[in-house]
């Protein structure tokens, strides 16, 4: 707001089809480009970048007349996805200047500036940030800024790239604008031209309501155009819940290593949406679109919240790798769930840990070389059942250092030598069936079907536990420790259910 | 790069969790390579062991992949302990495939730890260690033990790089 007057800015990018195309494929932007639609004969130019224009290339022309007027172009056909994710990145930049947005269009977006000028500085240094911020997400755009948004819209049209409307002079400054520079529709030009109005100011200064009875609802619009007056309400635009890139292919893909490049190129612009939103992606959906007209999905956690392109590059293709589609792909889109980026230094009194970027690596290899189901960090249960863990999702995040809890044990023997710690076991999974012979209720051989017939030396016990007794996995033994005569001490379990004996164990 | 070597219940496995232990304690990430899926986590949490940084990997009987699997986490900095239990039937490994493994400790800085019945890794090992089962201590109210109570075992010195010859034992009482 400047002097109590609130102040909008315009962000427009010119020929948006081709600019989103060009988003897609830079080095296109080099050469003229014609984005088409239809099919041969009856293909049509539907949008131009600046060079083809200047060849004479424009919009309507049918694809060989455009390329009689400009050998060289290249042609691209209407990508409604590419436009989409050029649109919501066009959006994102905004939303990195100012919380209030309105979605005018495609590439077409109001900036509500009220409270930035403390921020950023005067107008034309905001302008600057939003083109700044818009080359970010690989678009190019013009800034008008005015006290409305009708006139920063025809202030983002005509003039310099940033166009900056003194406050209150917008109606002058419009009025000299020429109606040729700006789209309007046919049968509207044509009348403009019939009754010999030349600028906006012509046409401002015609009754509104006159305009509105001999031309319609185009009439008014256009009047209010020319006056620089809004006459709807301010609709914002919150940010979506999910961010998407894609990219259709008009070639089939039937390799990792063919799709990698695609992949880089997708990811490279979702991250530099999320970059300039201050996000890092902490899932990934991917959908590949196959020849045979389904969808190949994926879906993807990151171990550690990432941004960076090679990493997640390197993971996709992993993944991909791990379950690769059935058909050759024709389109890939990518989408990212999002948590705000955590700008803090690691803890000086932490110990070091992976970086994020290097962990989510090394655990999607390992993923791959073992299975998801085997890689993570172990959770003891809630549970009386012996060896009742699981895995989760390893963090990766080092803690604060423990305190040393006091050993409170007893010493290990009668001689009073303290332990150095707990003895520890190593499971067998499954536990081994063995048959034992029991003297006088005590297991005194064990007979291994692995090994060979061993006798008992000593042994300890029973430890009678049970549990889930009110459930269909009820289960209830007599745990025994026996030192065998090779040496080797175990743990002995006797189902009292089904009356087997397993080895769960060995002491070690 | 440690190697522990020793036959079952001589108490390698409890100074392995020893290890975990005073790691994660520390506030620092260890990762356990678990060829045979036979890390007891419950008994390693009831020892004192923070879980929630220890990433396990289970490598369900194939050593190959358990060798690979300790070599890319050898190679990730950050990590204060890599443990590379190999089980009762460790693989053949190659003099390059050892040194390998060694370099990229060193590089990373990560400390290894291999656990196994018998030596793989040879003159890599910048310490060796062999551990026995000493004495074993029974508990009970009568004449007959009800519970295992505590084990004691030897450890050796095998091999010190740059030691002429390793000499030394320490005996240590673990309690069940």
């Amino acid at each position: 707001m400047v002097d109590g007057v609130t102040r909008i800015a315009c962000v427009r990018v010119e020929a948006f089809a081709a600019a989103a195309v060009e988003r897609c494929e830079p080095g296109l932007r080099e050469q003229p480009l014609a984005v088409v639609s239809g099919a041969a004969p009856a293909t049509r130019v539907v949008e131009a970048n600046a060079h083809a224009r200047a060849a004479g290339v424009r919009p309507g022309l049918s694809d060989a007349e455009a390329g009689v007027r400009c050998p060289g172009l290249a042609r691209r056909p209407v990508s409604p996805d590419a436009q989409a994710a050029a649109h919501h990145a066009l959006l994102d930049a905004c939303l990195s200047v100012s919380p209030r947005l309105e979605d005018a269009g495609p590439g077409l977006v109001h900036v509500d500036l009220a409270g930035l000028h403390r921020l950023f500085g005067h107008d034309a240094d905001i302008a600057a940030r939003l083109r700044r911020q818009a080359r970010a997400v690989g678009l190019e755009a013009r800034v008008g800024i005015a006290t409305t948004r009708t006139a920063a819209m025809v202030a983002a049209w005509v003039g310099p790239v940033v166009n900056v409307l003194p406050a209150g002079g917008e109606r002058a400054a419009l009025a000299a604008v020429p109606l040729a520079a700006l789209e309007w529709p046919d049968a509207l030009q044509a009348t403009f031209r019939r009754w010999g109005l030349d600028t906006l100011g012509d046409l401002a200064t015609l009754p509104r309501e006159g305009l509105g009875t001999r031309l319609g609802p185009d009439g008014l619009e256009a009047h209010d155009r020319a006056s620089g007056v809004d006459r709807t309400p301010w609709v914002p635009w919150t940010a979506p819940p999910f961010w998407e890139e894609a990219q259709g292919l008009d070639y089939e893909l039937e390799t990792l290593p063919a799709l990698t490049p695609v992949l880089a190129a997708v990811l490279g612009r979702l991250c530099a949406r999320l970059s300039v939103a201050h996000l890092v992606a902490d899932a990934l959906d991917v959908r590949l679109a196959l020849l045979t007209g389904g969808h190949h999905t994926r879906s993807m956690t990151l171990a550690a919240p990432l941004s960076d392109v090679p990493a997640l590059v390197a993971l996709l293709a992993l993944e991909i790798e791990a379950h690769p589609p059935a058909a050759a792909i024709v389109g890939v889109a990518i989408s990212a769930h999002v948590v705000p980026r955590r700008a803090a230094a690691s803890d000086l009194w932490q110990p070091p840990a992976p970086a994020p970027r290097e962990l989510a690596g090394v655990l999607a290899r390992l993923t791959t070389l073992v299975g998801g189901a085997n890689v993570g960090a172990p959770v003891a249960l809630d549970s009386h059942r012996p060896d009742a863990t699981t895995l989760t999702t390893f963090s990766g995040q080092p803690g604060t250092p423990t305190d040393a809890v006091p050993d409170t044990r007893p010493a290990a023997d009668r001689t009073g030598e303290p332990a150095a710690g707990a003895l520890a076991l190593r499971r067998l999974r499954p536990p081994r069936p063995v048959t034992v012979d029991v003297h006088d209720g005590r297991p005194a051989r064990v007979n291994d079907p692995a090994a060979r017939t061993l006798a008992v030396v000593t042994c300890a016990g029973p430890w009678r536990i049970s549990g889930d007794w009110w459930d269909v996995h009820v289960w209830a033994r007599d745990e025994w420790d026996v030192a065998l005569t090779d040496h080797t001490v175990w743990r002995l379990t006797h189902n009292r259910l089904t009356n087997t004996w397993t080895l769960d164990a060995v002491y070690d | 790069m440690t190697e522990l070597v020793g036959p079952l219940s001589s108490g390698r496995t409890s100074l392995l969790t020893l290890c975990l232990r005073d790691v994660t304690r520390r506030g620092a990430l260890a990762a356990l390579v678990d060829t045979d899926h036979a890390f007891d986590a419950a008994g390693a949490a009831a020892a004192g062991v923070e879980l929630s940084r220890v990433l396990w990997v289970r490598a369900e009987g194939h050593r190959r992949h358990a060798l690979k699997a300790a070599d890319l986490l050898t190679r990730c900095p950050g990590f204060a302990l890599v443990v590379l239990d190999l089980g009762e039937s460790p693989p053949r490994l190659s003099v390059g495939g050892a040194y390998r493994l060694r370099l990229a400790a060193r590089r990373s800085g990560v400390a290894l730890l291999i656990v196994s019945a018998r030596r793989v890794v040879g003159g890599a090992a910048v310490l060796a260690v062999a551990a026995r089962r000493d004495r074993l201590a029974w508990t009970g109210p009568g004449p007959l033990p009800r519970r295992l109570a505590a084990m004691r075992s030897e450890f050796h010195l095998v091999r010190k790089q740059g030691a002429p010859s390793a000499a030394g034992a320490e005996r240590l009482w673990w309690t069940a």
